[in-house]
């Protein structure tokens, strides 16, 4: 053996059991749920699971209740990320500005708190929060003199409070995210350029933004992925209602699942989703890099 | 009827069996009979609420004088079924099913729970006691029976009732509850809803609580139902249309957002005193009279649920206890004594006074219980005109019941009208009934 070269009975050694724990984890399940997709695979009646080819995509995509999720899915996905980007970049903005180190590292210490808060949590806490009666935001609405809102059982309001809800969960993970893109940014190039120039947009636009490039490529797929699987929050806080208006597409998804039982129907919904997920996130890589390349 | 036959049967069955093994029987014993089974261990899924608060503490003695060991696996009721569904399919641990009236024909049909009859005509396990007869028969045949099988015995038993806050009502110039659902809406919807405060609140959550609380609660009693003697939709005939509209007409005083109340929501508003009336599942009955989470007190009144033009078909609603096939015999055994003892006639006074609400016909009729709970008398006049079917209780319900939440709530939120949605919904109630083979006679009309 060559001296630096390692053998592949090593390489496999420490490689293999990842791989191995990464398969049974993520692979295997995704080949059931293809082949469950492609059979009546009802959870109550499993004497009977017939080969159905293709008819399960059929039946999810002519079912309006699935276009119906997916639009409010995509609805809540235009709303809330350019707002969790704009108000993440402000803050990111603001911190990264010199002075107040005290009260900026309380700052960060704090942004971490809602996004390490528990999903099904937040939806608990946002259905004390947004009570008609007892809840916290009708009462400092009602000390303003204002009648109180139905958040939770008027079907728009229910949607706007779980957009609020998500952006205040994870406009703080896209600040720091872009805190640490801005930290990367060379010192004296900065320096120089606001000699040159006293306008903050243009300091963004053409010294600060080539650093946050990646980090916002990230932000986007990830808040997509995790956007478009939104699941616990929404779960805790609406279950979906009032009537369809909060039923995202993971959830429609868990209610075919696991409460009409139809594991064939919910297994076509869930990779007809993957494969929207895989799609949005390489066209973000593409555009965004031929940005840059450009 | 057949099914009166098939209880009576079983009441025959096991008391043959005692005749048959008169000696032991008059010498049965708990103790006796637990003695083969003493460190068994049982799996039993327990929801969140009175009446298994009340078991549990009972369980002790149960354990003390057995040596079994009853493992609660607790949930709350919307993961109940999913929960159970995916133990018995992959063969898991339960030994006990918990099944709420509308699971039966799916657990039966399945075969995930064990007849009765196994248990019952086994003398070492039958107590002589037993006493099926006197469980409410409607009870018994709605939460505990299938297709002319027993399966299992009535555990955590409800009715609809009407609670109410007669403070409110006097206030209002009313000496008693409305006695029909018509009066409730014309009468007492104007003359209770003013200053922030309404006259009813009707628990219309998108969960069970859209089918069985709202639905299906204004459709019996004006004549209507889901289905029509050959299983197609009966939504769109003069009666469940009538029941439908009439419930859009009442929302008018009821609060707002009401789709978004479960029944969390209804108890606490009629507790705080925002509502005057609700009409709600009798096991709320000791929340809404404790000091700890109702502001009551001496307003506190219950009555049978209001009458329609069709009768009082109140909602009906339950959990039976059987035995799980999945468990080995002498897991079966085991649960089926804790079963046995947990509805037994010589508990059933101390489930009561703890909180749970037994269906044994005995307890009720005991010197000073009417007296001690008020709602005794409603309850049992409930039980005697209720409808087993109240919702289906066949193998498809849990697909009906997501497609009567979603149009139910849309006819409520005014997106469809009564008929749009009836229309809607009866198409795909129907459709599913079709793929099951009901209409190809394959499956039985059974409901």
């Amino acid at each position: 053996m060559q001296a630096g070269r390692v053998s592949r009975l090593t390489v496999f050694g420490f490689l293999g059991p990842a791989v191995l724990s990464l398969a049974l984890i993520g692979i295997v399940p995704l080949v059931f749920a293809i082949y469950t997709s492609l059979h009546k695979y009802q959870l109550t009646n499993l004497r009977r699971t017939p080969f159905l080819g293709l008819e399960n995509y059929q039946t999810v995509l002519s079912d309006p209740s699935f276009w119906d999720a997916m639009q409010r899915t995509m609805t809540l996905l235009v709303i809330v990320l350019p707002l969790q980007l704009m108000i993440g970049m402000g803050i990111a903005l603001l911190l990264h500005r010199p002075g107040l180190g005290f009260l900026k590292t309380l700052t960060r210490l704090s942004l971490v708190v809602p996004m390490a808060t528990t999903y099904a949590v937040v939806g608990l806490l946002g259905q004390i929060t947004f009570n008609l009666k007892y809840g916290v935001v009708n009462q400092l609405i009602g000390f303003l003199g204002f009648d109180p809102v139905n958040w939770l059982g008027d079907p728009t309001n229910a949607f706007i409070t779980i957009a609020f809800w998500d952006v205040w969960q994870w406009t703080p993970f896209c600040a720091l995210v872009l805190l640490a893109g801005l930290t990367t940014v060379p010192g004296e190039i900065e320096e120089a350029a606001r000699l040159e120039t006293k306008k903050w947009w243009t300091i963004l636009r053409h010294v600060q933004l080539p650093f946050l490039i990646p980090g916002l490529t990230a932000i986007l797929i990830l808040r997509t992925a995790d956007t478009l699987k939104l699941f616990d929050m929404v779960f805790t806080l609406t279950r979906g209602g009032p009537g369809s208006s909060t039923e995202l597409i993971s959830l429609l998804i868990q209610r075919v699942g696991f409460r009409v039982f139809d594991q064939g129907l919910a297994s076509a919904q869930a990779i007809i989703l993957l494969i929207i997920t895989i799609l949005l996130s390489q066209l973000y890589i593409r555009l965004i890099y031929r940005e840059v390349e450009q | 009827m057949r099914m009166k036959s098939a209880v009576r049967g079983l009441a025959l069955g096991a008391a043959a069996s005692l005749s048959l093994s008169a000696g032991q029987a008059f010498g049965w014993s708990l103790e006796e009979a637990a003695k083969p089974y003493a460190g068994t261990t049982v799996d039993v899924v327990f929801l969140l609420r009175p009446g298994y608060e009340a078991a549990e503490e009972m369980l002790p003695e149960f354990e003390a004088a057995t040596g079994i060991k009853v493992n609660i696996i607790k949930h709350p009721y919307e993961n109940a079924l999913g929960e159970q569904v995916r133990d018995f399919v992959a063969g898991g641990d339960l030994d006990i099913a918990l099944i709420d009236l509308v699971w039966i024909g799916n657990f039966a049909e399945n075969e995930w729970i064990v007849p009765l009859e196994k248990f019952t005509s086994n003398p070492d396990l039958a107590d002589p006691e037993l006493d099926i007869d006197d469980f409410f028969p409607l009870v018994l045949n709605a939460f505990g029976a299938w297709n002319d099988t027993v399966y299992g015995l009535p555990f955590d038993n409800y009715s609809g009732l009407m609670f109410y806050n007669s403070c409110m009502l006097k206030e209002a110039g009313f000496d008693g509850p409305p006695k029909t659902w018509t009066e409730l809406k014309d009468v007492y919807g104007p003359a209770l809803t003013k200053d922030g405060k309404y006259a009813f609140a009707l628990q219309s959550k998108r969960n069970e609580t859209q089918s069985a609380d709202s639905f299906a609660r204004v459709l019996w009693p004006f004549g209507g139902s889901f289905l029509d003697k050959d299983f197609k939709s009966n939504l769109l005939s003069e009666e469940s249309q009538a029941g439908l509209k009439f419930r859009q007409e009442l929302m008018q005083y009821m609060p707002e957002g009401i789709v978004a109340y479960d029944h969390a929501e209804t108890v606490n508003a009629l507790a705080q005193g925002d509502v005057a009336m609700i009409t709600e599942w009798s096991a709320f009955y000791s929340t809404l009279t404790s000091p700890e989470t109702s502001k009551l007190g001496d307003c506190f009144g219950v009555a049978p649920e209001p009458m329609g033009p069709a009768g009082r078909k109140p909602a009906l609603g339950g959990f039976s206890l059987a035995v799980a096939s999945q468990a080995d015999e002498d897991e079966q055994a085991a649960a089926y004594l804790f079963i046995q003892w947990v509805t037994s006639k010589a508990n059933a006074k101390r489930y009561l006074d703890m909180g749970g609400v037994p269906a044994r016909q005995s307890v009720y009729k005991l010197p000073g219980v009417a007296e001690q709970y008020q709602f005794v008398d409603a309850l049992v006049e409930s039980w005697q005109d209720g409808v087993p079917e109240f919702r289906p209780r066949f193998a498809e319900w849990p697909e009906i019941t997501e497609i009567v939440q979603e149009w139910g709530t849309k006819i409520m939120l005014g997106d469809v009208t009564t008929e749009e949605g009836a229309a809607e919904l009866g198409k795909r109630m129907e459709a599913v009934l079709e793929e099951a083979g009901y209409y190809a006679g394959e499956k039985p009309l059974a409901q």
